[in-house]
């Protein structure tokens, strides 16, 4: 032992010399990375009698030890990740969920269910539930409580109750006795200590030993040792009053990587390239979506990724900025975060100081912490939405004013994730097939994101895009948010009490025979005769295999058995990048490939036409597709969502209309002037005598080229923003720019010329008399498709203060009263969806006002075209537009009638 | 009289005012590209000189009268720069009562300690021949300019003792090689001064001969600039001061990064909110010596064992032990572009053990003052134990320290040289010299980041530097 302290001594002496030299010598180093509080008293480790554990040498009670000082039992009743969905737990016959958290959701990954009490077969009971889900529960909750509410040590053990049961790798079930394993009481350690042991606090949990779990979080840290009879604690970590010292431990706020021990892929910017395990859902969050919370440059990580070198931004620009996952995910009653809590707060008080004391708040801290609104998490649905979000930080309004128009209509409709996580960089996870096993007792799966198997350093990472889908939000809002959608596939029986999945030990009794695929099995699924099942041989594609597979599950007594097939979608939050990285091209939605309607693949293979997963917030309003490939899609539909994006949504019908109308015009047109082309050959030339007046003033002719050239480019602009990706060489920001200011030049100038035409009385010309109005009109229908050809003259006169024949007049009135109006009033509409949209939405919103706006558009482009064909009726076929220019035009000269 | 124009066209030219006008204005706008590369200095046509130079050439000084026969004024610009007389313009300095000079002509560095009475060996990095003539002599006269120097084809030319040719140099097609310099010319003094290649700089070394762009985004990109696109030359002035050769640099004779860099900002709104307190090098530069290693420490007091095996990189007879390091982070210090302090021949030492040869001047309260890389070299150099001064030893030579091993006939040989008294008592004493860290610029992807210098294991020593903690938890300055 002596010995041994010298040793230290001299190792010590070594590296203080070192380290002396080394900061005399060297550069001045940076601080030492230690952030834990040296606030913290020291205190003593207490046992679960209350006792030192120095004396009783028994395991510590983090309840007892921390309650010394904090509100144990406030805390652990405020904790969602400690309830878990105990709180909410009850069976249903009608739902496979029996709660809405990890203790009681069903959930296709992790695929073992927890068996409500009364099942005739034990899936996990709540002990299997704690091995194997312990890791990543931080105790209390169910996993010292049972769901009556009972302390799970008062529940006796017997083999038929699954609380106190337990079923063995052999299929038998036992009962599981709590006293001789405790229960795991919430853990401050994981979360409060720098460097929690949480390898041997695992360990501890998948040896049943739960009661050993929290005291096993501080294996590693020279406090404590295990030794066959019980616990060894060290005495010099503790101070002459018994107390631990706490320098010893590192107490500190929760970091990102406690959070990471349960939650996800957390990697630090320093040093270490980051890899992720890819796929694997003990770090859940990064499994099921791909997001790693790291500050790293994606460029500098250790993953095999394509175009790595291009990808010069950081995995998250919010870890990259040093933020932590409390500074959003915070206790809600920190009083250092008192400004978010005062939403409820009446409408006149900006700020309300009666906030809870520091001492009040470190006493009763409370641990339901600030939350969002993802798919994937539905336990303490009362908090969701309470986390600070992406807008009680930034301004998009002052943040997007420099490039984005219409920054409202964007930010109602469209999430922030879903331009800034414009790509998830690791592999997630797509699909798990369950109907089919591998030797292993593991299902079919498949990960997207990665080109081959996952994890092989061979495999070249893609990334993959997230898909758009619409979530509603608790305050009723509906928003686009990026997501990844997991596909899974699994047999399910009618037990006793209902709908349940096959457990695996059966799947594995169906499909395994020592370890290895029972013969029939083999001989059902092997297609190419080899006597062995490869991967791509291993799926139910056909109802042969399902009926051998559906028959072997029978025979071990399961009843009604089915497929099924569930598509779930889990949010993408993090991952964010600045704007440059961002979705920043107007096209990229706004136009035939639009990310709105990017189709998303769910499975290579598809036992079953799964359902979109409706216990969750998003709206899957989306057709799940077989494609060509034989693979199956989810194909998303914004229109089915009240979302119109010009340049990709359009309604096909109201197209075709306009274009029908359009080309009819057009051949009517060309028929008509070749008519008039021969018939004209036939006629003897100049028999009509023409004089020249001057027939219309300075004014008309401007405000009526001025119109034309507006029109003309408002519907050229307007094409273009409908159909942008015929269109490749505009910027559709600039073609909607001057889409907006031209329109505002018609209607300025229409106004004028209104009161024009008014303060002039000259609005008598385009109002149609009506005493008479069919014949006249008849009259000059008759002119057009007869008289014309034969060279006679128009039936009415053109004079300046008449220069319109009836059909004429009743056109324009048509015109300047219904479409012009409308068009006016819908397009302004859709502009001020940004600024008003509570006028747009009481019409329909976009998706009534758009199609309206393109079919009106269509109207007039037929307009024109009719019209500048009937300007060609004139004396000579180009006099009439010859007078619009210089005001002086040729007229046919009529006898003065004898009845006049 | 007859209109030009008809009537009409004035309408459409109203109407055409009326649309194009609103829509131009509203119209967005991309902004004017600022291209660096478009203020990068024009540089004359090559003018080869293989038919003009004729020769006979047999020494230096003759290949410089053939060079003044055209170029008359080149000789006399040159004697006016620091490149001929390796010394600065005269500065008043607080701690002295007359002003000073400094240069490696009269003053020590870190590395070879001092030139005085080593003219044989330290020459060789001289723009000029002939100085077996001595001081005085040399530098008055034009024809001991020398041209090949920087305007040779560095292949071709080599410069031996005194600062004249080398042995065995083909003076006429050395001659006949010039050309503007490159960075071979710049390099092979200020690659390899203090004795080897990266020696002193650290951010300046034999690899930027053939840079790729992770190594210096400007030398290795494709524009391939040289030294002289951001030095830039006129008459023989180079812009750009050495900061231990100065005590105080006019602003306008340095190089900086907005010559080029013309009112570019970052897109990133929080990057640019540095600018006031961060010089764009601490970002572009994280690291130093990013292929070959400089030295980092040099201990004196160790040269002259006997029987200890020579190795360039950590110990060596005539010069004692040696730290080499690369790919390391700078040193970061407050800095205004000038000296708080240089040492000056016959100063005392520093008092808590450390003598500065050079100390940058800022700090937090200098608004002038950005946060600045340097690198930092450690040396234990030799003192006066009576005196209390740094001695400057004769090393070369035949009775130099080199040859002897004799640290007190090397002082003793010194004294009527510097003019500094030795008591005949030596000792050994911790000097620090700061370098800045300038060039292996590093393109944005590859720059410092947040994290770099902020949170747990930021590289910033954020209370060294006068900050109550991490600005980004306490607020800047």
């Amino acid at each position: 032992m002596k010995k041994y302290s010298y040793m230290i001594f001299a190792g010590l002496l070594i590296l203080s010399l070192a380290v002396g030299i080394g900061t005399a010598l060297a550069a001045p180093k940076p601080d030492s990375a230690a952030q834990a509080s040296t606030l913290h008293p020291d205190f003593k480790l207490l046992d679960q009698d209350g006792v030192n554990v120095l004396e009783s040498r028994n395991a510590v009670s983090t309840m007892k030890t921390c309650g010394q000082c904090h509100d144990t039992t406030f805390i652990a009743s405020h904790a969602f990740h400690s309830d878990l969905g105990l709180s909410d737990y009850n069976a249903k016959s009608d739902s496979l969920d029996t709660s809405n958290g990890l203790f009681g959701q069903w959930n296709p990954l992790t695929y073992r269910y927890l068996s409500p009490a009364g099942d005739e077969r034990l899936d996990l009971s709540t002990a299997e539930w704690l091995m194997t889900n312990g890791e990543r529960v931080v105790g209390g909750g169910p996993a010292t409580t049972s769901r009556a509410g009972k302390s799970l040590s008062d529940v006796t053990p017997s083999a038929t109750n699954p609380e106190s049961a337990i079923l063995g790798q052999d299929g038998k079930v036992s009962a599981w006795d709590w006293n001789k394993s405790g229960t795991m009481e919430m853990n401050c350690f994981l979360c409060h200590l720098e460097t929690p042991d949480t390898a041997a606090r695992a360990d501890a949990i998948h040896a049943g030993e739960f009661g050993n779990a929290n005291t096993a979080t501080l294996f590693g840290l020279n406090i404590v040792e295990s030794s066959i009879d019980g616990f060894v604690w060290n005495a010099e970590a503790f101070n002459e009053n018994g107390e631990l010292i706490s320098d010893a431990l590192g107490i500190q706020d929760p970091t990102n990587a406690n959070c990471a021990t349960c939650h996800g892929e957390v990697h630090p910017n320093s040093g270490d390239p980051l890899t992720v395990n890819q796929c694997d859902v003990n770090s859940p969050q990064t499994a099921t979506t791909g997001q790693v919370v790291s500050g790293q440059r994606i460029s500098a990580s250790g993953m095999n990724l394509a175009n790595k070198d291009e990808l010069d931004r950081s995995w998250d620009i919010h870890a990259e900025r040093e933020l932590q996952c409390t500074d959003c995910h915070y206790a809600l009653n920190n009083p250092a975060r008192a400004s978010e809590l005062q939403g409820s707060n009446p409408e006149h008080l900006v700020y309300d100081p009666r906030t809870l004391d520091i001492n009040e708040y470190l006493q009763r801290p409370d641990h339901n912490f600030a939350r969002g609104q993802s798919a994937q998490y539905n336990v303490a649905p009362d908090f969701k939405g309470t986390m600070r979000r992406c807008e009680n930080c930034h301004d998009a309004d002052k943040g997007h004013a420099d490039w984005l128009p219409s920054i409202k209509t964007h930010m109602d409709a469209v999430a922030c994730e879903t331009c800034h996580i414009p790509q998830m960089y690791a592999p997630a996870i797509q699909s798990y097939d369950w109907t089919v096993i591998t030797p292993a007792g593991q299902p079919v799966e498949s990960c997207r994101g990665v080109d081959g198997k996952p994890n092989n350093i061979i495999s070249l990472v893609t990334g993959y895009t997230p898909v758009l889908l619409n979530r509603t939000n608790i305050d009723g809002e509906t928003l686009l948010a990026p997501y990844n959608l997991i596909t899974s596939f699994y047999w399910v029986y009618d037990d006793a009490n209902g709908k349940r999945p096959v457990r695996l030990v059966d799947l594995e009794s169906a499909f395994l025979e020592n370890g290895n695929y029972a013969s029939d099995i083999v001989a059902a699924f092997d297609a190419n005769n080899d006597g062995k099942l490869s991967s791509k041989e291993l799926v139910i594609d056909s109802s042969a295999k399902e009926d051998v597979v559906k028959g072997k599950l029978a025979a071990l007594g399961l009843n009604n058995l089915s497929i099924e097939g569930m598509v779930q979608p889990y949010s993408i939050n993090h991952n964010v990048t600045r704007g440059e990285n961002a979705v920043n091209d107007c096209k990229s939605c706004h136009g035939a490939d639009s990310r709105m309607t990017q189709p998303i693949k769910l499975a290579d293979n598809a036992p079953v036409m799964p359902v979109f997963d409706i216990g969750n917030n998003v709206n899957g309003t989306g057709e799940i597709v077989k494609g060509e490939d034989g693979a199956l899609y989810y194909q998303p539909n914004p229109s089915k969502d009240k979302l119109y994006v010009f340049g990709s949504s359009r309604v096909n019908w109201i197209d075709w209309l306009g274009a029908l109308m359009f080309a009819a015009s057009l051949l009517g047109v060309i028929t008509h002037g070749t008519m008039r082309y021969f018939s004209s050959k036939k006629q003897p030339r100049g028999e009509k005598r023409t004089e020249r007046i001057y027939m219309y003033e300075s004014y008309r002719r401007f405000w009526h080229w001025l119109q034309t050239i507006t029109i003309v480019i408002l519907l050229f602009t307007g094409l273009i923003i409908h159909r942008p990706d015929i269109f490749g060489a505009f910027s559709f920001r600039g073609v909607v720019t001057v889409h907006n200011v031209l329109a505002v030049i018609l209607v300025l100038n229409a106004a004028l010329s209104l009161f024009y035409h008014i303060t002039t009385e000259r609005i008598r010309e385009f109002i149609p008399h009506p005493y008479g109005f069919f014949d006249d009109a008849i009259v000059q229908a008759k002119y057009y498709i007869g008289g014309i050809f034969k060279g006679e003259g128009h039936p009415f006169e053109k004079l300046p203060t008449s220069r319109m024949n009836p059909i004429q007049k009743a056109t324009y009135f048509m015109i300047l009263n219904v479409l012009l109006p409308l068009q006016i009033i819908t397009g302004a509409l859709m502009w001020s969806v940004q600024k008003f949209p509570q006028f747009a939405n009481a019409l329909g919103g976009l998706p009534m006002l758009a199609p309206f706006h393109s079919l009106v558009a269509w109207l007039f482009a037929t307009f024109i075209l009719v019209h500048v064909y009937m300007t060609t009726t004139g004396a000579t076929p180009l006099e009439a537009m010859r007078g619009m220019v210089t005001g002086y035009e040729e007229v046919e000269v009529h006898e003065k009638k004898d009845e006049g | 009289m007859k209109k030009r124009f008809p009537s009409w066209t004035v309408g459409l030219l109203g109407i055409l005012l009326l649309i194009l006008v609103p829509v131009i204005y509203y119209l967005p706008r991309t902004q004017a590209s600022n291209d660096p590369a478009s203020h990068l200095p024009i540089k004359p046509v090559h003018v080869d000189h293989k038919d003009i130079v004729k020769g006979e050439f047999k020494t230096g000084q003759d290949v410089t009268r053939a060079c003044l026969e055209c170029h008359k004024d080149a000789a006399t610009e040159l004697m006016k720069t620091t490149h001929w007389t390796w010394e600065s313009k005269a500065f008043d300095v607080p701690w002295r009562t007359e002003p000073v000079t400094i240069g490696k002509i009269n003053q020590i560095n870190n590395f070879c300690i001092g030139s005085q009475g080593n003219e044989n060996k330290c020459m060789s990095c001289h723009a000029g021949y002939g100085w077996e003539q001595g001081k005085e002599t040399q530098q008055a006269n034009p024809e001991n300019v020398d041209c090949l120097a920087c305007h040779a084809d560095s292949g071709s030319y080599g410069k031996g003792l005194f600062g004249n040719p080398a042995d065995g140099i083909d003076l006429l097609a050395a001659a006949q090689s010039v050309r503007a310099p490159t960075r071979e010319n710049c390099g092979k003094c200020h690659f390899d001064g203090g004795g080897g290649n990266g020696v002193k700089h650290g951010d300046l070394d034999e690899s930027l001969y053939f840079p790729d762009k992770n190594l210096d985004i400007h030398m290795g990109s494709d524009l391939n600039m040289q030294c002289t696109d951001c030095h830039v030359t006129k008459d023989h002035q180079i812009l750009g001061r050495m900061l231990a050769d100065n005590y105080t640099i006019d602003p306008k004779e340095q190089v900086s990064c907005e010559q080029c860099h013309v009112n570019q900002k970052h897109e990133d709104e929080r990057i640019n909110t540095h600018l006031s307190a961060v010089a764009c090098q601490t970002c572009h530069i994280p690291a130093i010596a990013l292929e070959d290693p400089t030295k980092v420490t040099w201990d004196w007091s160790q040269a002259g064992q006997e029987g200890r095996t020579d190795d360039h990189f950590t110990y060596l007879k005539i010069k004692g032990e040696f730290v080499y390091d690369k790919n390391f982070a700078p040193t970061y210090l407050w800095f205004n572009g000038n000296n708080e302090y240089r040492y000056i021949l016959g100063d005392p030492l520093g008092k808590d053990g450390i003598t500065y040869i050079n100390k940058p001047a800022g700090s937090i309260e200098d608004s002038t003052a950005k946060i600045f890389p340097f690198k930092l070299h450690i040396a234990k150099q030799p003192y006066d134990v009576k005196n209390n001064y740094l001695l400057q030893p004769v090393t070369s030579g035949k009775d130099g320290f080199w040859t002897t091993f004799d640290w007190n006939s090397a002082f003793k040989l010194a004294e009527p040289i510097t003019g500094l008294k030795y008591s005949g008592e030596y000792g050994f004493t911790e000097t620090y010299m700061y370098w800045t860290t300038t060039h292996m610029v590093q393109s944005a992807d590859k720059a410092l980041q947040c994290d770099s210098c902020h949170g747990e294991s930021g590289r910033m020593d954020w209370t060294a530097l006068g900050y109550p903690g991490d600005p980004i938890q306490w607020g800047g300055r």
